[in-house]
């Protein structure tokens, strides 16, 4: 441990970027967010327009560098504008979920009791209920538009970050400097979000970014199922479409599943180095 | 041990109750009225007709009223009608059941036989080429999503090699006996298991071989060592089981998305189980059988947990002293 160490954010990134993998991960990331940033730039033209024949092949045409679909759109504008839909709604459910995790966790570790109790059966049920079943029902009943469908990973994927939360107010709750603050008469709002949380708040980020992955993941499920907003080009839809098409053009398939995989497997390093750097005494244990 | 499951399932009681409120929430969360919806399925257009199913479903009546009379039906196992189906919806989903159980069941074998073999291989061999081809291969199927890397090994196995059938559940017209359709099950269950099972066989892999190298620093294991005992039964009856412990507690916490895995893949394999009842329900918009689904299986998870608590006494007598 760097005890001495003169700036903390600066110790931090130096961690970080000893870990070569997560450096990787931080680099893929951020070209997936320039995909998406310049999506228009790079493809004005609408993506899910009819451009050339359907089926062509990665790479035989240059104008289409990764072929066309079934109905002969370009798969690299869908991919490059599907990064948008990604990740937005990783990242808006991710926010989503955080927001009830961390409000869910921090009531029922502060105020513990009945409540806590009450909170906790709720996580639990929710930890019960099939995740993805729960989705499509909640899309079925509200309508498959992309709100909805980050609403509902965002309910999915709250639980963990509770509990994480729960248990880092729990060993805060009763040290000194908090004690100090009840001493002065603080509100408990005040002491909640002003004391407890930024302190409690590191790993409970480095836990949101990995709800990312799994947002992102369950997104392209929905989607792939066919049950994703249809005016809005995403990874999951393109696999499903092109599915029915594997024994003559199985690129349509592969292609947008190794960007899924590419970017769920970026944020994981992301989130790996993270956590090393936060507690560096892990690191070293296995 | 009697107690312990009585204790354990008086626990689940609530649960079940709270996924009725969810439940009954969500159909009030619906835009329009269920009886819109249902109406519009069975397109029903006169209105005595109309007062006469508000009634029948008691839509008349206040909200809290509505919820008892909810809850008291499904307690009594009453989820609806499908006229979908024409059947009720309890027959309907019991019809779907054993074939996600077995698809439930065999993945998570497959799971725990790939994650724990390799978790030991890594944590045995740890830092040399082996270990890190374990990580790399679980850091890629924990990153991959189930439902491509399913049309991948489809791809792959049926449509290029031509080894498994590319879904469904059974051959049409095999009617060779029962040893004859079991091993027809057997290789149309084959690919939907090794998918969903890969994802969980990448996590156990790597907590198995976080918990080996975390055990073999103990005390008793280095008594194991210097009493003289070969390596292999260290590894085997003395490190194994007591490692085994995170990947029991994981398996616990995650039957609730292996379920929710299955309809994915269910809907790759065109597997005729829980997930194809569902998505076609969500599809039609087959409420009832949407929502008797999401208790069903909400029950089958809690009631599954169970049964891996008992298996974690099994494992750890410490648990049962307390």
């Amino acid at each position: 441990m760097a005890a001495a160490s003169a700036s903390p954010g600066l110790d931090f990134l130096r961690r970080f970027a000893r870990n070569k993998a997560a450096l990787v991960g931080l680099f893929v990331i951020l070209s997936v967010i320039g995909l998406a940033i310049f999506a228009s730039q790079l493809y004005p033209r609408p993506p899910l327009r009819i451009v050339g024949r359907p089926e062509l092949w990665p790479f035989a045409n240059p104008r289409h560098l990764l072929g066309t679909d079934s109905l002969g759109r370009d798969i690299a504008a869908m991919i490059v504008h599907g990064t948008r839909t990604t990740l937005l709604i990783g990242i808006f459910a991710s926010l989503t979920a955080t927001l009830i995790g961390v409000t869910v966790g921090a009531s029922s570790a502060y105020f513990g009791g009945w409540l806590d109790e009450t909170l906790m059966r709720v996580t639990e049920l929710f930890q019960t209920v099939p995740n993805i079943i729960f989705i499509l029902t909640i899309v079925s009943i509200l309508g498959p538009d992309i709100w909805h469908i980050t609403l509902a990973v965002g309910l999915v994927t709250w639980t963990p970050i509770a509990r994480l939360t729960r248990a880092e107010f729990l060993t805060l709750r009763d040290r000194e400097f908090v004690q100090a603050c009840r001493s002065m008469g603080m509100s408990d709002l005040r002491i909640i979000l002003g004391e407890i949380l930024p302190n409690a708040l590191p790993p409970v980020i480095v836990l949101s970014s990995l709800v990312i992955a799994s947002a992102i993941l369950f997104e392209s499920a929905i989607s792939f199922l066919g049950l994703g907003d249809p005016n809005i080009a995403s990874w999951g839809g393109l696999i499903g479409d092109g599915r029915t098409l594997i024994r003559s053009s199985w690129y349509i398939c592969a292609v947008p599943g190794l960007a899924i995989m590419a970017t769920v497997l970026a944020l994981n390093l992301i989130g790996d180095g993270l956590n090393d750097a936060l507690n560096p005494n892990l690191r070293d244990r296995s | 041990m009697l107690k312990i499951v009585g204790r354990r399932l008086a626990q689940v009681a609530p649960l079940v109750l709270g996924v009725i409120v969810l439940n009954f929430s969500l159909i009030q969360l619906a835009p329009g009225s269920f009886l819109d919806v249902m109406s519009a399925e069975q397109q029903i257009t006169d209105p005595a007709m109309l007062d006469q199913l508000r009634v029948t479903y008691g839509m008349d009546q206040p909200a809290h009223v509505q919820l008892l009379k909810y809850i008291w039906s499904v307690l009594q196992f009453d989820f609806g009608y499908s006229y979908r189906q024409n059947a009720s919806v309890a027959e309907v989903i019991m019809a779907h059941l054993p074939a996600t159980v077995l698809l439930m069941v065999t993945s998570i074998g497959v799971a725990l036989f790939i994650g724990v073999a390799a978790g030991i291989v890594a944590a045995v061999k740890v830092n040399t080429i082996w270990d890190n081809l374990v990580s790399v291969f679980a850091v890629f199927f924990f990153a991959a999503p189930t439902f491509w890397l399913g049309i991948m090994l489809t791809i792959l196995f049926s449509v290029k090699l031509g080894i498994f059938p590319v879904g469904g559940m059974r051959e049409v017209g095999v009617t060779e006996g029962p040893i004859a359709a079991a091993f027809d099950v057997m290789r149309h269950l084959a690919l939907p298991a090794i998918t969903l099972g890969l994802f969980y066989a990448a996590i156990y892999a790597r907590v198995m071989r976080a918990s080996m190298l975390e055990v073999f620093r103990l005390d008793f294991v280095r008594t194991a060592r210097a009493k003289g005992l070969a390596p292999t039964t260290i590894v085997l009856s003395h490190v194994l089981r007591n490692a085994l412990l995170p990947v029991m507690t994981l398996l616990g916490l995650q039957l609730g998305t292996v379920l929710g895995g299955s309809v994915v893949v269910e809907a790759v394999f065109s597997w005729p189980g829980i997930g194809s009842l569902m998505l076609d329900s969500v599809q039609s918009r087959n409420f009832p059988v949407v929502l008797g689904v999401l208790v069903l299986s909400s029950l089958v998870v809690a009631c599954v947990n169970v049964v891996v608590d008992l298996a974690y006494f099994k494992l750890d007598p410490r648990i049962r002293a307390r």
